[in-house]
């Protein structure tokens, strides 16, 4: 029968290994223990690190004896918490035994034992309200992270010292696969804290070229959504590898790909009338100076594929390299198609908006000469599927940038 | 002189959260009465007549202030503690109004419970 214990014991401890959400591995410790040792129901409390108490996580048993999942919680000061981590309380940590509180609050008599005798007494009444025969600590380093409390056994025996020392073990299982899931978690949400601070802070750089050029005003939003609702279109229908990689390079690079008419003088950028051989030179330069400005940042080589050939055409009659059909870099390609529907729906200096369905028209017209004919295609199954464009621009604003899957 | 036990009604929908407090307060003496949703609460509550009823704020049925109310217009002596989920202080000030004695959120302490009940019950 012992051997038989250790084996599952044994397997539980394996089982750390393999298990990587931390809550699947305690259950299946509590189920071995439960199993195992023959008790009534066991439990753990785990510390909350928001709530700065220990509230019991995961427990087994029949319903009635045993504690709910997080119905319960202890306080830090509470006797329970304190036997381990109070050092003037001079007991062993290794574990609290029922009998062995007893035994003591009694051996108790003089005047001077009151205090000790008192937090004894309200440990044990303490363990009462869970009805906890044992409890083993779980630390890492010097913090308590978990206590594990169990029930009576069902032959009403006491707990062998061998028995107590695996639990030992087993609670430090606990501990250690707990501190790597919350590491895990911490990372986790730096991540999503930095990718979330990097798009913001993009979007707000992105805007800063809105002051200068006030036809711009939304135009790079509207842009970045048109991008990645064709983005998806062409993900469904397998033209995107590395999807997620993709979709980061492009966000960032459509929010930028304007960035470039920062260089430009204003008198060009909000020209009424048509522009000089010379002034359309200067702000042919816009994806150049733009790649350029970005070219600073290692993690924004892709994106800036996609700010640099933002105006090359499919035939090669584009700037500022003519670079011909498939050369041109697919992010570069969705971007393009993106930018000059939107210029052509909103007002110009030197021109008024035309209609939607125009826009659709000269799209149309364009495909496999301005345009790479598949992005166009992407773009015409929107058009069809969601009829307002427009509304889908500007639907979701800054939190399609953040939350694109939104979208569909 | 034998004082007569007191009586108590559990209404959640979790059968686990009822069997525990049940087992717990029958440990304090304190005979419990069990219900698993709104509807079996209020039948169960004509039926027995308890001094004193927890009452868990959300359930699929009905929820708890509704058969708060209900309780409310058929006695007004009965004492009302709501089981809440999380801090929800709207919903705490919305129980009180209705006549709730106090709430208990979850999770909660055993040992501030058995002084609420020491206090207001026993």
């Amino acid at each position: 029968m012992k051997a038989e214990y250790h084996k599952k014991l044994q397997i539980a401890a394996r089982q750390t290994i393999l298990i990587h959400r931390a809550d699947t591995l305690v259950r299946i410790i509590l189920r071995t223990i439960v199993a195992s040792l023959k008790v009534k129901h066991a439990g753990i409390f785990i510390y909350d690190k928001v709530k700065d108490e220990y509230v019991v996580k995961v427990s087994r048993g029949h319903s009635g004896i045993k504690v709910p999942a997080g119905f319960i919680k202890t306080r830090k000061d509470s006797p329970l918490i304190r036997y381990f981590t109070d050092k003037s309380i001079d007991f062993p940590k290794e574990h609290i035994l029922w009998p062995k509180i007893c035994r003591r609050i009694k051996s108790y008599k003089t005047k001077k034992d009151i205090k000790i005798k008192k937090f004894l007494e309200a440990l044990k009444f303490e363990l009462s309200l869970y009805e906890a025969k044992a409890c083993i600590p779980g630390f890492f380093r010097k913090d308590l992270v978990g206590v594990l409390f169990l029930g009576e056994k069902r032959n009403k025996k006491s707990f062998g010292e061998e028995e107590l020392r695996f639990l030992s073990v087993l609670a430090s299982d606990v501990v250690m696969a707990l501190k790597n899931a919350w590491l895990i978690e911490d990372l986790n949400r730096q991540l999503a804290l930095n990718k979330r601070l990097l798009f913001q802070t993009v979007a707000a750089l992105a805007s800063s070229i809105e002051a200068k050029d006030k036809y711009t005003i939304g135009h790079t939003e509207r842009v970045a959504n048109y991008c990645l609702a064709i983005a998806y279109v062409l993900r469904k229908r397998g033209k995107i590898e590395k999807w997620e990689k993709f979709l980061e390079n492009l966000k960032i690079a459509a929010l930028f790909h304007d960035i470039g008419k920062i260089g430009i003088p204003e008198s060009i950028l909000n020209k009424e009338m048509a522009l000089s051989d010379e002034e359309k030179k200067i702000i042919q330069n816009h994806p150049l100076i733009g790649a350029n400005i970005l070219n600073h940042i290692e993690e924004f080589k892709e994106a800036l594929e996609g700010v640099r050939y933002h105006h090359e055409k499919y035939d090669g009659t584009g700037y500022p390299f003519h670079l011909k059909g498939r050369k041109i870099p697919l992010i570069a390609s969705i971007i393009a198609l993106a930018d000059t529907f939107d210029a052509m729906v909103t007002d110009r200096p030197y021109r008024r908006a035309v209609s939607q369905d125009k826009a659709i028209e000269e799209i149309k017209k364009a495909k496999g000469i301005q345009f790479a004919p598949f992005v166009v295609d992407a773009f015409l199954n929107i058009y069809h599927s969601k009829g307002n464009l427009w509304e889908l621009s500007q639907q979701t604003g800054r939190q399609l940038l953040l939350n694109p899957d939104k979208l569909f | 002189m034998a004082m007569e036990k007191k009586k108590v009604l559990i209404v959640d929908d979790e059968s686990e959260i009822v069997d525990f407090l049940g087992r717990f307060l029958q440990r304090l003496g304190i005979t419990a009465i069990k219900a698993n949703s709104g509807e079996e609460a209020l039948k169960k509550y004509s039926q027995e007549h308890p001094d004193f009823i927890f009452l868990d704020i959300q359930m699929p049925d009905k929820d708890g202030i509704t058969i708060l109310k209900e309780i409310r217009k058929a006695d007004s002596a009965v004492k009302v503690f709501m089981i809440t989920g999380k801090d929800d202080k709207d919903l705490q000030a919305k129980a009180k109004k209705y006549g709730a004695l106090d709430y208990i959120t979850k999770p909660l302490d055993l040992s501030e419970l058995t002084v609420k009940i020491n206090n207001y019950i026993l």
